[in-house]
């Protein structure tokens, strides 16, 4: 029996008989055992099989506590008060409590992205069978989490099937963990929640990787089309449909079923989330430009309900507002809920008749229909949308204030300032309406682009105004100016990409990745993603996005009308710009990393996760920015990449996930690793001295973004371009010179060449270096040995002598 | 004299500790008193000149070492403080280890003072301080800051100028 695989085979003597079999348990691991593929120590490792380098890299990397509050409430013997670090009834203190929650919120994450992809497999096996072959374009590693993580190359959506299953137990185990009266240190909390974040990037490469194979998805592709995003592209006269959430399975049936009635110049389809980038992916393998169109992120939900332009709403999961159904009946716009994760208390309509559920959602009888059959659907939601379009018309359904009315509404306002002290970025609504009052529209159009429409400040108003309207009612002409491009999802980095500049990012010459991720909880606007992306490009750094910022991205235009994403390549190179795609699209991030070792370094990655994050730590100068991190899917993605050994900086309201990873560069010990060459210690520098962090403005992250991509295994003339970098960008944000930049120096060739003498006159006078002046050569100073061929290591086995 | 311990009301709580209300001349003399103290200002200063001026001045007055969090920095080169920028995350894990020698290798510090600070970010970091150190911890924002040891209450913009001014009479 052992022999067989997944398949099924007749037994001849019995006739009519045919035995099937879906899935032998071990038959995964037997085809790992037998292949010749070269395994690694920790083939699908359990809980705990990394705990040593966890705990080695936590060493270094102390997990920081900033509780949101100080008591516990998980249990019948409490609430317990823990501040101070108290302990409560069951003996767990404050840091403990604290990283349990952590781990809770990154297996969410984790349960989010990978329940997410069990759906998605589930449809599309349903669809294609379990043999349909995987195919992500110009790949050898077709999945080099997986690879990574469990030593399995899957080949079909099958393999995915068994590898998900292992994802599902990891995950179960992490959240039996949980519970009280158990694990009791902080720092096993700690490995278990990158644990956690590892498995993440296994769930959600799972889940592209099928969709990129069935769904017609660009593979690879270095030239993705171009997409139409904002909230100015709906043409509003039109019926539009709008779909809302993260998982695509569902809205292929409506683009096919309006492809089909030749409706796609009848009637608008616009996106919120990542479901919209991956309708844009959808079919559009041939680069024609998609005909679905993105309306924005999270933060323009609530908006783009208020605006009452959608005549029917489709949601999803994941992103989505919990009271989209309570907003859109308000405005007499049917919502339609697509999987069991979100239902909304409607009533499940998947075996009735299309007409019966037209007739209920167009008279009113029923705010909104659950939809699980999804060909049915796909006729269902673009017809109402076309019927609900001329009902609202009819009824004249009023949604914004008239203009007319906007200065009796300020005028109600008495300044008591309860929505400042409820908006979670202040925002400054009193003095708006005091301009409102004048007549003045400028100040809430200033808030427009700042607002992430949570509607903190409507609840907390004591005169009931509805703040977010008045705050869209006042930007309506920006609105309708707000109209970007934004490349459709490339899916991973082709092998020949990386083969090509492996070799630069591991000696530094290429000055790092920066990878821009996350949600849109920015704290100071959309623009700052623009600017960031714009310096780091125009400084060479490759950039790659993802998600809400991958769309924000394409939102602003230099002076010649173009997005970043129209001046940059969509290629893995030195400024290089990449939308890899969705939110599960964050494994390609990651997955690049991993390939960087597998194809440049030739390293085996199969089950050798130690040793690929060791190498990425110390070799591959890359670093995650999630500037509007929100969601604990976004705690995940972070916690995968520090595993990994990428370094991954948060914007200030990242500090409200409660724990960072921060290193103390003045503990000298901590700063050394192995040489493995003949396990000789060797001192390297305190860069990244973070795994995980928050940055309070985009000034201040610009350096850090440079420091960031210091690693100890870059060359003189790698050194040299992050350290111009470094300083060059603390100069132009901060105004002064790094006061760390001489710790970074190892030798006269690694400082700056415009600057090579100066900075030497300063490590004389100031760092008391000595200087051979006559051929501008470093006698003595630097902590560092500079040996660009010594090969560091953190992992002891690793080295020749042991 | 301004009253600026009205208005506490929080937009979330942080649980069962709450920061002392303080009045403006009461945190001057704490501040003047303080065996080692550090000023810590955020990069909101740079929104406000008045603001900014009032930071330098207590500075110099109370002859403060600066911790210059988030891009603040640029706002002081050429004032004449002693500032030195550092990310106030990384700041607050620092003020947390007995072991650590302080911005100048002095040694740890006994008393901080925020300024200049958005809401959210600076109640988070100060969140751990609360918890994981012995610090006393001084806000003279113009928010009510629920994790300090003391804090003005929530007041406005013009209130803040007032109060400040008032401190700074203090030091
Ligand atoms: S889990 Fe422990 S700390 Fe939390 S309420 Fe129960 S006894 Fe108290
Ligand atoms: S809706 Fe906008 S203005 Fe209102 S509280 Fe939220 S972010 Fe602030
Ligand atoms: S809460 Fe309402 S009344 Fe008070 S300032 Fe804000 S908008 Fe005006």
């Amino acid at each position: 029996m052992s022999e067989l695989t997944t398949g099924s085979f007749s037994i001849d003597d019995l006739e009519n008989v045919q035995i099937t079999i879906n899935n032998i348990v071990g038959a995964i691991e037997k085809e790992a055992e037998s292949s010749d593929v070269e395994m690694g120590p920790t083939v699908k490792p359990g809980v705990s099989s990394l705990r040593d380098w966890d705990h080695n890299v936590l060493d270094r990397y102390n997990a920081v506590y900033t509780p949101m509050c100080d008591q516990c409430c998980y249990c019948t013997f409490g609430p317990c008060d823990l501040s101070g670090n108290k302990e409560g009834a069951c003996g767990i203190d404050l840091a403990g409590h604290n990283a349990r929650e952590f781990m809770l919120r990154v297996i969410t994450g984790a349960a989010a992205h990978s329940g997410h992809g069990r759906h998605l497999l589930h449809h599309l096996i349903g669809l294609y069978g379990k043999d349909h072959p995987l195919d992500v374009g110009a790949t050898n590693i077709i999945a080099p989490n997986v690879q990574l993580v469990t030593g399995v190359q899957p080949k079909t959506l099958g393999d995915l099937d068994d590898v998900l299953s292992y994802v599902e137990e990891q995950i179960t185990q992490l959240l039996a963990a949980v519970h009280m009266g158990q694990e009791g240190a902080a720092i096993d909390f700690e490995s278990k929640a990158l644990h956690g974040g590892m498995i993440d990037h296994v769930g959600m490469e799972i889940s592209d990787i099928a969709q990129i194979s069935c769904l017609e998805f660009p593979k690879a592709d270095e030239e993705p089309p171009l997409a139409d995003i904002g909230m100015g592209c709906i043409d509003s006269s039109k019926p539009t449909l709008i779909v809302i959430g993260h998982n695509v399975a569902a809205i292929t049936d409506i683009i096919d079923y309006m492809d089909e009635k030749g409706l796609n110049e009848t009637m608008e389809l616009g996106g919120l989330c990542c479901t919209a980038l991956d309708m844009t992916r959808y079919k559009a393998e041939d680069r024609t430009a998609p005909q679905a169109k993105i309306v924005g992120t999270l933060a323009k939900e609530l908006k783009t309900i208020r605006s009452g332009i959608p005549d029917v709403i489709v949601v999803d999961e994941q992103c989505i507002r919990a009271d989209v159904l309570e907003e859109a009946s308000r405005l007499m716009i049917p919502v339609i809920t697509t999987n069991d994760k979100v239902m909304y208390g409607l009533k499940d309509r998947s075996n009735d008749d299309i007409e019966d559920i037209i007739e209920d959602l167009t008279t009113g009888k029923e705010k909104g229909a659950l939809m699980f059959d999804y060909e049915k659907l796909g006729e269902l939601a673009p017809r109402l949308t076309i019927m609900m379009s001329e009902i609202r018309k009819q009824k004249g359904i009023k949604a914004l204030p008239e203009e007319g009315d906007l200065k009796a509404i300020a005028d109600t306002c008495v300044h008591c300032g309860a929505c400042e002290v409820a908006c979670p970025d202040s925002l400054p609504i009193s003095e708006a309406f005091t301009r409102l009052s004048e007549g003045d529209l400028t100040k809430f159009e200033w808030i427009h682009d700042k607002c992430i429409a949570c509607g903190r400040c409507e609840y907390a108003c004591p005169k009931d105004i509805d703040v977010v309207d008045v705050i869209e009612k006042c930007s309506q002409s920006l609105i309708s100016e707000e109209v970007g491009k934004v490349r459709a999802g490339r899916g991973p980095i082709s092998d020949p990409e990386i083969r090509e500049e492996g070799v630069n990012l591991v000696l530094g010459t290429t000055p790092g990745i920066v990878a821009l991720v996350g949600c849109s909880n920015y704290p100071d606007g959309t623009k700052d993603l623009y600017t960031i992306a714009d310096e780091m490009l125009r400084r060479n750094y490759i950039v790659v996005v993802s998600g809400c910022s991958a769309m924000d991205l394409g939102m602003y235009k230099n002076e010649d009308g173009l997005t970043l994403y129209e001046q940059y390549p969509s290629r893995f190179r030195s400024g290089g710009l990449m939308n890899t795609g969705s939110c599960v699209s964050n494994s390609h991030i990651t997955g690049a990393v991993i390939k960087v070792a597998a194809i440049f370094a030739q390293k085996n990655i199969s089950g050798n996760y130690e040793e690929i994050a060791d190498y990425t730590l110390n070799r591959v100068g890359a670093v995650g920015v999630a500037w509007g991190a929100y969601s604990q899917k976004a705690a995940s993605i972070g916690t995968g990449c520090n595993r990994l050994g990428v370094p991954v900086i948060l914007g200030p309201h990242g500090s409200k996930y409660r724990r960072a990873l921060i290193s103390k560069p003045y503990e000298e010990d901590k700063w050394n690793v192995f040489d493995a060459r003949d396990g000789s210690e060797m001192k390297i520098p305190a860069a990244p001295d973070y795994l995980l962090t928050t940055a309070e403005t985009v000034e201040e992250m610009m350096p850090m973004l440079a420091k960031s991509c210091i690693r100890p295994s870059d060359n003189n003339m790698g050194r040299m371009i992050k350290l111009t970098h470094y300083i060059e960008l603390t100069q132009k944000y901060l105004g002064v010179m790094p006061d760390d930049w001489h710790k970074f120096v190892r030798t006269e060739t690694d400082l700056p060449l415009a600057k090579r003498e100066d900075l030497l006159k300063i490590l004389e006078a100031e760092h008391g270096w000595e200087i051979d002046w006559k051929r501008k050569k470093i006698l003595s100073g630097p902590a560092m040995k500079s040996d660009v061929s010594a090969q560091p290591t953190n992992l002891k086995r690793l080295c020749k002598e042991a | 004299m301004v009253d600026v311990i009205k208005n506490t009301q929080m937009h979330c709580t942080y649980g069962c500790k709450t920061s002392k209300a303080v009045q403006p001349n009461v945190a001057g003399k704490m501040i003047s008193k303080a065996k080692r103290p550090l000023l810590i200002v955020g990069s909101q200063v740079l929104k406000d000149e008045e603001l900014l001026k009032r930071t330098i001045e207590i500075a110099k007055k109370a002859d403060l070492p600066v911790a210059a969090t988030g891009h603040s920095i640029s706002g002081m080169v050429d004032s004449g403080v002693n500032a030195k920028y550092i990310n106030v995350h990384s700041l607050a894990t620092y003020l947390c280890d007995p072991n650590w020698k302080g911005l100048d290798g002095e040694g740890q510090y006994d008393t901080v003072i925020m300024l200049g600070h958005i809401k959210y970010y600076v109640n988070q970091v100060l969140s751990g301080l609360k918890s994981f150190s012995n610090l006393k911890t001084i806000s003279i924002e113009r928010f009510y800051i629920q994790n300090a040891t003391m804090s003005f209450g929530n007041i406005t913009p013009e209130v803040h100028v007032e109060a400040l001014d008032e401190l700074i009479e203090n030091l």
